[in-house]
């Protein structure tokens, strides 16, 4: 009865799997915003490196994970796969509970999956700066964390309300000696432009993408790099999900449920791609797959699947995803990692066929999930984490009233060590439950662009 | 900010203790029954805190104000208004016309409904108005929270200029009351103060608590609904938040009354019962638009009689777009629904979404 399930070093995997190679028909492709037409590789050669913008349009089902980047991950990696069991008992669920904890990595997420190996590249291709958004700090943190191993520099456009509520986060972004600044900023176009129309702007992913595009562009020794949604960053983290398939093969189950919380969708990829392909290739047909997002902004549940800019300007190319409109600025919760406009364009594709379900919960619900989490299993989660355990919880008292005894896995995505005062709004029940009027929104004129 | 005009009910909150639900006309009894005052060490506790604060009163002599401003140990202050020994709402009307003729730019006051209502006969929303809750009712949207709230507000202004807010002064008619039910009419909108972040801690300064960009938020969103939606009606309830909606169509709104409104025109104005059962009757779908009223989260039976329940059945609970900015839902824990039909309230369930911004609603719980 082991509460760990480890796997060595060496076991780690090698190749990173991409589950676009298992989609019946190929994505749509990210469309010019200039033009309209699909974009080519040397359209993104001003912002990304080439060897990243070979995975985001790779065929192939596995790419090898490079040397140094493996090393650096072996700081981490393999990260532990938990039983739950103490959760079960609290709940009184026949069903079996893992959790893979992504909190181990330093910056505290699955975050460095991926700005590890986009770092390398860059550095590869001679690139001295990266410019970056992040909301919660998780990826800025992780961003800092990988271009201080590197020797790159890096500037952080952190989303204003998060820069207030997180202030470790950035304190952390020092330490690994990157800069980090509250976006909007004065420092871009599309940062003043904001700012002159609505000083007290809580911010936005949305607009932080804008501005680090911009910088990103306007300077020859400086790349962008994203978090979340492109391919790449879902092929990066498909080593969460890769290794929790062995590590649950090695006490031979094999998941019923898979879940994961989404805001770009980059830590439910990583738990959920491998799972996903292995349903997609009839091996397991009939697994559920869950993507769990907050009511407050329910792309993938209330949201268009249609053609959209992932950020606010309207730099980045038009990409096919389930959005709720690139000027929509999500409400200030505490899950600011969860505060995005769109979706992965994979992930959106799989809910919309069907093969990933989507559900979405309140602020309030889920930090009363993470209490007991926390009050189980020890772990106080992050608030977008709690999404995901929120939905966990529902799913096994579901077994119990069935008593069937699936086994769910998800994925524990990060601590909340610097979310305190999330925790402390809960307690003093001033969390706000933020609702997108999805009725009256469509009433009103639609703002998504017009395409094709 | 430099002058405030300060006045006490001396009476008010007297009835409530000893279970007569308003001391209108009832003081003689209440004393009978053994009320003591208690507006005088309410507003005590407010002044004590404001000592020192650079501030120059206009008050009423003796138990009105004069005696509370000298035993907090506030001394920059003048007597304006002579009060008679046995105080009325004359009292408080005529001290406050001698405050507007003293340049007040801010009446404190302490008591309750009846006392807002009557500075809001005399002021309306020309000078401001805020209340150090000690009546027995206070369903009027201008009082602090408590005493010390009332000085936090105050305060803030001695540095930068105050935030004001549209606030609904509620007429409660008190025989009714003390009959057991409440008929809370909506008397008319005073400006008040407000502190910005205040309920949500300093942390959260970032929602959009300015009032007047979150009215303008919910006005451009529900604005667009209507001209989206060409083969609606809309029934626009009371208010500044609901006026919002159509100075954004570039309508004129009645403030205390009900409107209608379809594909960005004004079909009718101030429609009683009768007048909204007519429209009803001849339009295939609709809608009521309504803020929430007053300090006490009412979304329909206060100030909204006009919306009976024969007319609500026909619209539809479902039909309801209820609105409110930010700062309103802070100060509102619980929202109630009191049409006067159990049954129909009932229809609203335990929760209400409520339009709160542009593209975004809150959920809160209906008590």
């Amino acid at each position: 009865m082991e509460t760990k399930i480890f796997l060595c070093e060496e076991d780690m995997p090698r190749r990173w799997y991409n589950v676009l190679a298992d989609l019946p028909t190929p994505l749509d492709p990210p469309l010019h915003p200039a033009t309209g037409k699909p974009v080519g590789p040397d359209d993104l050669r001003v912002i990304f490196p080439m060897e990243l913008i070979k995975q985001e349009m790779s065929p192939d089902r596995y790419i090898d994970i490079p040397g140094e980047v493996l090393d650096v991950l072996r700081l981490w990696r393999p990260s532990p796969l938990y039983r739950a069991r103490r959760l079960e008992k609290a709940l009184k669920t026949p069903a079996r509970i893992y959790y893979k904890w992504e909190g181990v990595s330093p910056p505290g997420s699955h975050k460095p999956n991926t700005s590890v190996p986009q770092v390398y590249y860059n550095m590869k291709e001679g690139i001295e700066r990266i410019a970056t958004e992040t909301g919660a700090g998780q990826w800025g943190s992780a961003l800092a964390f990988a271009t201080m191993l590197f020797g790159l520099q890096a500037t952080i456009y952190m989303v204003r309300s998060s820069y207030a509520q997180k202030p470790y986060r950035k304190s952390m972004m020092q330490v690994w000696g990157a800069e980090c600044i509250p976006s909007p900023s004065t420092k871009t176009n599309s940062g003043r432009a904001i700012l002159e129309k609505s000083p007290d702007t809580p911010g936005s992913l949305g607009i932080a993408i804008s501005e680090a595009v911009e910088d990103a562009a306007t300077h020859d020794n400086t790349n962008y790099s994203l978090g979340s949604v492109l391919n790449h960053v879902c092929l990066h983290q498909s080593v969460i999900g890769l290794e929790a398939r062995e590590q649950l093969a090695s006490v031979e189950e094999y998941p019923d449920v898979v879940i994961g919380c989404v805001g770009g969708g980059s830590n439910f990829a990583g738990i959920s791609f491998p799972f996903a392909g292995d349903k997609l290739t009839g091996k397991h047909p009939a697994t559920d797959i869950i993507g769990v997002e907050p009511a407050s902004c329910p792309t993938l549940t209330k949201g268009l699947f249609t053609y959209d800019y992932g950020d606010v300007a309207g730099l980045t190319p038009l990409l096919k995803m389930y959005t709720l409109g690139h000027d929509f600025v999500p409400p200030s919760i505490h899950a600011g990692g969860l505060r995005y406009h769109g979706d992965s364009p994979i992930v959106s594709r799989l809910v919309h066929d069907g093969v990933i379900r989507a559900m979405s919960y309140h602020q309030s619900e889920v930090f009363e999930a993470a209490q007991t989490f926390a009050r189980t299993e020890g772990i106080i989660v992050a608030p977008e984490t709690s999404h995901a355990v929120k939905s966990v919880i529902d799913e096994a008292l579901k077994c119990r009233q069935s008593g069937e005894a699936k086994t769910i896995l998800f994925n524990c995505s990060g601590h909340g060590n610097f979310d305190m005062s999330a925790y402390d709004a809960f307690y003093a029940k001033t969390l706000v439950d933020y609702e997108y009027p999805e009725q009256l929104i469509r009433e009103s004129l639609s703002r998504v662009p017009k395409v094709g | 900010m430099n002058t405030i005009g300060f006045l006490i009910n001396p009476v008010a909150g007297m009835g409530g203790a000893v279970g007569l639900k308003g001391t209108d006309g009832m003081l003689a009894e209440a004393v009978r029954r053994g009320a003591r005052p208690i507006a005088a060490s309410r507003a005590r506790e407010t002044m004590e805190l404001l000592k020192g604060a650079p501030f120059r009163y206009v008050t009423c002599s003796g138990p009105m104000g004069e005696d509370v401003l000298a035993a907090a140990g506030i001394s920059d202050f003048s007597v304006v208004y002579r009060a008679s020994p046995v105080t009325t709402a004359e009292d408080t009307r005529d001290a406050c016309r001698a405050f507007v003729d003293e340049r007040a730019e801010m009446i404190l006051f302490c008591g309750g409904d009846g006392t807002a209502r009557d500075l809001y006969d005399v002021v309306s929303d020309t000078i401001p108005l805020l209340g150090i809750p000690a009546g027995v009712k206070m369903y009027s949207a201008v009082f602090a929270v408590n005493p010390p709230a009332a000085a936090a507000i105050l305060l803030s202004g001695a540095t930068f200029p105050l935030h004001l807010r549209d606030a609904e002064v509620m007429d409660v008619d008190e025989e009714a009351y003390r009959a057991g039910e409440l008929r809370a009419r909506l008397y008319g909108y005073a400006k008040s103060p407000y502190l910005p972040g205040h309920v949500q801690g300093a942390k959260r300064v970032f929602e959009d608590q300015d009032e007047d960009r979150a009215k303008a938020g919910i006005g451009r969103f529900i604005a667009e609904v209507i001209r989206g939606t060409p083969e609606i009606l809309y029934i626009i309830g009371p208010g500044s938040t609901t006026g919002a909606i159509t100075r954004a169509l570039g309508l004129e709104k009645t403030l205390l009354g009900f409107d209608a409104v379809q594909d960005g025109r004004l079909v009718a104005s101030d429609l009683n019962e009768q007048g909204m059962l007519a429209l009803l009757s001849g339009a295939a779908r609709v809608r009521l638009v309504i803020s929430i009223i007053g300090a006490q989260g009412s979304v329909l039976g206060r100030g909204t009689q006009q919306v009976s329940p024969r007319v609500l059945q026909k619209i539809g609970t479902g039909n309801v777009i209820v609105v409110a900015t930010p700062h309103k839902l802070a100060e509102t824990p619980l929202l109630f629904v009191d049409t006067g039909d159990r049954e129909l309230d009932a229809a609203f369930g335990d929760h209400l979404s409520v339009v709160s911004g542009y593209h975004i609603a809150q959920r809160k719980k209906i008590g």
